[in-house]
């Protein structure tokens, strides 16, 4: 017989013991490669996600409000040698032919066969010519609608006009077109119908028709807002590579400029289709020709000498030219005017005079102020000279296409009445020749806005063909300055998606304590089982075994029984992974989670739940082996004697509470006044570390009751405490157990908070509003002021006592629990920060530099460095979603590309604000000028008129797509994701909590069978065995009840912030239950173990010794 | 070959400074063949005279010679070594493997000190002396198959297996009825004679005493020779 012959007998005669440690070892190993299987299983599903949604998209252009040529893809295409498909994407809403079925926030996407191509790499067929002639909607929507191919359907979509919807004089008709397509397709994830470049985990509703006949119906013609370029055929394309076919590609046309021969005069005049040139541009085409004029023309309201008005005249200011034929003279100061004959006349002005103009500019929200400015009659310009030029009036819609003044719908408020016969014969004649001019620069001053400060750039004639300007102009601009770049969307979906590793940790760290229990009982059972051979071990040390050898030997038994219960456990954490997943699946609303387990994870997994199980045995078996052969020979192994120095180790356990209990209060003092999330992670900490602390009290008593030797026991309690302490160390490991496991379940169990207590609060995650709000188009309009209502068709009385909050909104990754993605580019909500805070909704979780959380939300107008700019999230967005803590930053693009940074300066408590970054409103306009309006409203209502508020707005506002929920149940939802993520933590550790009862049990069991012969002794002496029954009973009630008592009043302590916190709801009685549970459990296993020890008949086992 | 040299032992004890002396001033010597017998009641440390002498244990006082050598000099390894080579156990449980057959509980002692002899020799070896002692039909069976006096006799081949020059036997006819005890006095008398194995007996048996011969009595830590014998 060899070494390892010795080895197999032992591992088949000790089977059962062998078995235990096999079944611990395979829990073990599920658990912990089940939670990384599960973590491998998110990423995996995130990452078909991202190829479902993308196709093969490697990069993508998102100008949104700016429309470039649609045959730039071409261009492109043919440049980077790949495939590129430009896309028409606008937002609408979608109803079923009766209008029954809405559904309020889509995608429409013109797509035409390129979109198909670069889909047809996803997974699947794309729904390729089902497209063209109807609508394709996606698996999603169709379902919402409950509409199939064949069926009519209502489709309102987003109508981009041709100047940005906030450009003063900008008509606010026509928001929208409705359109009655029929449905022709259904396209599935395979299909591209998850097509999105947001990564988001709810599937998008997409509505795909033909490209070219969304631009027809939008006056779009061969236009585009978006481009997809395919990955290469053998390298993939970069960003950089990308945006520099663009800068040689791109024409005046695709910054939506125009150059024209104005016919008069044989000048050039570069125009914007946006009447306002992006100043970039303006720059850029002042200095792209020698004698560049650049010009601001602008509609003032009237232009006043005394009682003398004229009402609604253009009015021109340029820069002056080097050329004598310079309308404006090089010295004209900025106070003075130039007035037209027509408006001297009207006036009765002369130079000298000084007229008053009147003019609206556009604030937030639409509001029109009337401003007023005096200028000084330089001189009177003659009618028929190069003043009167109608080419100066910008193509202003409702103005410059209309024959008459009384149709006129400028976007501003306009008084027909005042518009005089003369005035009708001015435009008759002279259409929108400005009536007086003033210098750039005093123009600039009165009506430069954020789209632009220039209207038009003129060149003399003879600045050179219009070609070279033309080029020359672009050459200067980065065509990013006006949306057009690339953006590594294939990248940041990887990135995305490898985030959600955070979700695979934290799931291993909710199974931590059920693979902590696990390798405990492993360690227990190995224990026992090496106790129970101990014997042996000293027989094997007395005929010359050295006792490395005896360890060896025994742990290469323990080992093969540990790898045999890990490839067992890794069987079992296929099937754990699969239940997993499918819990994780209902749980998380939006697409389902698949299935898949990585090789090299498998592998790691058990590998570490072996070397982990493998230190459990070398620990048990280095204490085990290390006895004299002698002890072991005599039995006395199973009865360690107390000297002085095993006395004095209950130190040991006093140190260890002290420490624990100085390092709570250290932690908890250091993390005072901080934010509260971090000060709950104090308290779990602080709780863990009582925890502790109270293992090493339990430990000290244990040693200190044992060493109390010159104290006889008096009772039969006193005998079953002075038993427990027999094997101090596995009374202490049940201690542990079952401390840990009601730790968990309790600490975890507090956290649960009724998230709409005090949900009618200011201060409560519903901000105090009633409803929330959002709108497919941008809300243009203040909807708290009889203004703004009557612009929105909104009746006042209904919006009596209501308060609105109006955000602007840039789309963007959802940052919410909703999300398994690791949100890049979160989405961003712009608010005017003293709406809130005047309210005093939301509370701060904590803030940057301990700032005053009641008057947080005036940190976002903290504008120190241009390139950051304030954002607060609430403590689920920036903790979980982001992974980010207070101060840190996000780095973001403008809509030029530019960079900037997001620095998070507070985190609301978790709120309906839950997925978005909340930045000031200034700082969103001028960052995303572009995006129009507000399309989120947060709407503050008396209960008693939440329903007919809801219901009146949601009628009125239709067209906007508005969808409006209660504020209490998007709060709800957000909880109901926390509470899942709560509830798996607590299944997860009561299965660990399971095991410590069988641990208890096996405990019990184990201390019974080795005293059998003790136990004898007992009713040899007159012990009846209700006796024996009473006294097993006391020796390990009592380790449970210290189990208890640590556990419950560590989790007491780590749930302190919790109970605090507002909608804290204590469910006692739960609480108690769960206690109770546990007790009664452990009652149970110590009545079986007891019952099981002193069955037969026991007097034998005395005769055998 | 054996020697004791003022032995003693003293262990700590709860509330005593002093602590327990068990054995005092001990001093044997015995040649290579001879044997001796230890009597002595219950608690007089014949027990921790046998695992001393059997490097199980150490002297707290007094030197132990092996062939001369100093026993305390020696470190694990080395002792472990003696041990296993030059010394046999006999316990009075037989302390033997339930998950091993009579043969494999034998060889057991052959898995260290590999290379010494050869598997072959050794297996003959076990068979041999398990046929002496009457066992050659039970190589195969489990000790739980067997009688207890059985399971000494596979205990005493055990000890014998490596051809030890010491026989150490702790009480080995304790656990057994009246006809095994003189089954395995006379086996360690046949072997003490047979193979020149150098024997100390620990033992309560009067009989078993009588038919090794030698006997010394240890009575509070002293060691002193039987009247009479």
């Amino acid at each position: 017989m060899s070494l390892w012959g010795l080895v197999k007998r032992s591992l088949r005669f000790y089977w059962r013991t062998n078995l235990g440690v096999l079944l611990a070892v395979m829990v073990s190993t599920a658990v912990l490669t089940g939670a990384l299987v599960v973590g491998d299983s998110v990423r995996h599903s995130l990452m078909m996600m991202a190829e479902a949604r993308l196709g093969a998209t490697q990069l993508a252009l998102v100008s949104q409000n700016r429309f470039f040529r649609a045959e730039l893809a071409d261009e492109l295409a043919a440049e980077l040698k790949t495939k590129v498909a430009p896309v028409l994407q606008l937002r609408g809403l979608i109803a079923n032919s009766d209008g029954t079925r809405l559904a309020n926030r889509v995608e429409v996407l013109g797509v035409d066969e390129r979109f198909f191509e670069i889909g047809a790499n996803a997974d699947g067929e794309p729904f390729g010519a089902d497209c063209r002639g109807g609508v394709v909607l996606n698996e999603p929507l169709a379902e919402r609608l409950g509409v199939e191919p064949g069926d009519e359907v209502k489709l309102r979509i987003e109508k981009p006009g041709l100047m940005p919807r906030e450009v003063p004089l900008t008509p606010a008709s026509d928001l929208s077109v409705l359109l009655r397509p029929t449905v022709k397709a259904v396209a599935g994830k395979s299909q591209f119908g998850r097509f999105s470049l947001q990564a988001n985990q709810a599937a998008p509703l997409n509505v795909f028709v033909p490209i070219q006949w969304l631009q027809e119906n939008l006056g779009h013609s061969a236009q585009a807002n978006m481009l997809l370029a395919a990955a290469g055929h053998k390298d993939s394309i970069t960003v950089e590579k990308a945006n520099a076919v663009i800068g040689k590609r791109w024409r005046l046309a695709d910054a939506a400029l125009e150059l024209r021969t104005l016919d008069r005069q044989g000048a050039l005049e570069i125009r914007s289709r946006r009447i306002f040139i992006d100043r970039p541009l303006a720059e850029a085409a002042t200095g792209a020709g020698d004698h560049a004029v650049g010009i601001l023309t602008y509609f003032v309201n009237e232009l006043r000498l005394g009682e003398k008005a004229a009402p609604y005249s253009m009015v021109a200011a340029m820069a002056s030219a080097v050329d004598a034929s310079s309308l404006i003279p090089p010295d004209m100061q900025d106070d003075e005017i130039l007035i037209n004959q027509w408006l001297a006349d009207d006036l009765g002005a002369e130079v000298g005079d000084s007229i008053e103009l009147a003019y609206f500019v556009v604030g937030p929200m639409r509001k029109l102020h009337e401003q007023k400015s005096g200028f000084k009659v330089r001189k009177v310009l003659p009618m028929g000279g190069p003043a009167a030029d109608r080419e100066l009036m910008p193509g202003f819609p409702g103005l410059a296409d209309v024959n008459n003044c009384r149709d006129w719908e400028p976007g501003i408020p306009i008084d027909l009445d005042k518009i005089r016969d003369k005035d009708e014969a001015y435009w008759d004649r002279y259409r929108g020749t400005p009536k007086a001019f003033v210098t750039l620069g005093s123009g600039q001053g009165m009506w430069a806005n954020r789209y632009g400060n220039m209207t038009a750039i003129r060149y003399p004639p003879g600045s050179g063909p219009g070609e070279d300007i033309g080029r020359k102009l672009l050459s200067a601009v980065d065509p990013g300055s006006v949306g057009l770049f690339f953006q590594p969307v294939r990248q940041r979906g990887a990135k995305a998606g490898g985030g959600s590793s955070y979700f695979g940790w934290l799931f291993l760290w909710m199974s931590m304590f059920l693979i902590v229990a696990a390798v405990v009982l492993t360690g227990l059972l190995f224990v026992f089982g090496v106790e129970s051979r101990s014997e042996q071990v000293g027989m094997l040390l007395a005929v010359g075994f050295l006792p490395k050898q005896v360890r060896r030997l025994l742990f290469i038994e323990g080992g093969l029984v540990a790898l045999a219960g890990a490839i067992a456990g890794t069987a079992a954490a296929l099937l754990y992974t699969k239940v997993m997943i499918y819990a994780l699946s209902a749980a998380i609303s939006g697409s389902a989670m698949y299935f898949h387990a990585k090789a090299f994870t498998l592998i790691a997994g058990a590998l570490a739940t072996v070397v982990i199980s493998l230190v459990a045995i070398w620990l048990t078996l280095r204490k085990q082996v290390s006895r004299p052969a002698r002890e072991l020979l005599a039995g006395a192994a199973q009865w360690q004697f107390l000297s002085a120095k095993r006395f004095s180790r209950g130190r040991i356990g006093l140190a260890v509470a002290a420490v624990a209990t100085v390092g709570a209060l250290v932690l908890l003092a250091v993390v005072a006044g901080g934010d509260s999330g971090a000060v709950a992670g104090a308290f779990f900490g602080a709780g863990a570390l009582l925890l502790t602390a109270g293992l090493g009290l339990t430990g000290a008593l244990l040693k200190m009751v044992a060493g109390s030797w010159k104290t006889p026991m008096s009772s039969l309690a006193g005998l079953g405490l002075r038993n427990s302490t027999r094997r101090s160390g596995r009374s202490l490991a049940v201690v542990a157990l079952l401390a840990c496991g009601i730790f968990l379940i309790i600490a975890v169990e507090v956290f649960r908070h009724d998230p709409l207590a005090g949900a009618e609060r200011r201060d409560s995650g519903t901000g105090g509003f009633a409803l929330y709000g959002e709108s497919a188009i941008g809300i243009l309009h203040d909807l708290n002021t009889d203004s703004g209502r009557e612009s929105m068709v909104v009746d006042s009385n209904v919006l009596e006592d209501v308060e609105i909050v109006q955000l602007r909104v840039r789309d963007g990754d959802d940052a919410s629990c909703f999300n398994l993605n690791r949100a890049q580019t979160p989405r961003l909500l712009g608010v005017q920060p003293e709406q809130l805070l005047k309210r005093g909704s939301f509370s701060f979780a904590g803030t940057r530099a301990g700032a005053d959380k009641e008057t947080a939300w005036d940190l976002l107008n903290d504008h120190e460095d241009e390139d950051v700019v304030p954002a607060v999230g609430d403590y689920p967005t920036v903790k979980w979603a982001l992974g980010k803590s207070l101060g840190d930053e996000i780095e973001y693009s403008d809509e030029k590309g530019r960079k900037f940074r997001l620095r998070l300066v507070g985190m609301l408590e978790s709120s309906i604000l839950q997925g978005s970054l909340i930045i000031a409103e200034d700082q969103f306009v001028k960052r995303f000028p572009s995006e129009d309006g507000y399309r989120v409203l947060l709407i503050d209502a008396p209960a008693e008129k939440v329903e007919a508020v809801a219901d009146h707005l949601s009628a009125r506002l239709t067209d906007f797509g508005l969808g409006l929920t209660s504020a209490r149940q998007r709060l709800a939802a957000f909880s109901e994701v926390e509470s899942t993520y709560l509830s798996i933590f607590q299944i997860l550790g009561g299965l660990g909590l399971v095991l410590g009862s069988v641990g208890l049990g096996l405990v019990v069991l184990r201390n019974m069978l080795e005293r059998r012969n003790e136990l004898a002794m007992l009713r040899a002496v007159g012990f009846n065995k209700a006796a024996l029954k009473r006294m097993v009973f006391y020796e390990h009630s009592g380790l449970m009840a210290g189990g208890l008592v640590c556990g419950t009043a560590a989790a007491l302590v780590a749930a302190g912030p919790a109970l605090k916190s507002p909608g804290a709801v204590v469910p006692y009685l739960s609480l108690a239950l769960t206690v109770a549970g546990i007790a009664l459990s452990g009652v149970v296993w110590i009545r079986i173990a007891t019952v099981f020890a002193l069955r037969g008949k026991m007097l034998e086992a005395l005769r055998n010794e | 070959m054996l020697e004791l040299v003022s032995v003693a032992k003293s262990y700590e004890s709860l509330g005593d400074r002093e602590g327990l002396s068990v054995l005092k001033d001990i001093t044997i010597k015995l040649e290579q063949g001879q044997a001796l017998v230890i009597v002595g009641p219950s608690g007089s440390g014949k027990s921790t005279l046998l695992n001393i002498v059997g490097t199980l244990d150490r002297p707290s006082a007094g030197r132990v010679l092996f062939d001369g050598r100093d026993l305390a000099e020696l470190d694990d390894m080395e002792l472990a070594r003696i041990r296993n080579r030059d010394i046999g156990f006999v316990f009075q449980l037989h302390h033997l493997l339930g998950q091993c057959t009579v043969l494999e509980n034998v060889l057991v002692p052959t898995l260290v000190g590999k290379g010494r002899v050869s598997k072959k020799e050794v297996h003959q070896r076990a068979v041999d002396l398990l046929e002496r002692v009457g066992l050659g039909g039970h190589l195969l069976h489990r000790p739980g198959e067997l009688s207890g006096g059985e399971r000494q006799r596979v205990a005493v081949v055990r000890a014998l297996i490596n051809k030890p020059r010491l026989l150490l036997a702790d009480e080995p006819t304790g656990s057994l009825d009246e006809d095994s005890s003189r089954n395995i006095a006379e086996l360690l008398v046949e072997l003490n004679r047979s193979e020149q194995v150098t024997l100390i007996v620990v033992t309560h048996s009067p009989g078993l005493a009588e038919r090794i011969g030698r006997v010394m009595e240890l009575s509070n830590g002293l060691l002193k020779n039987r009247s009479g014998t």
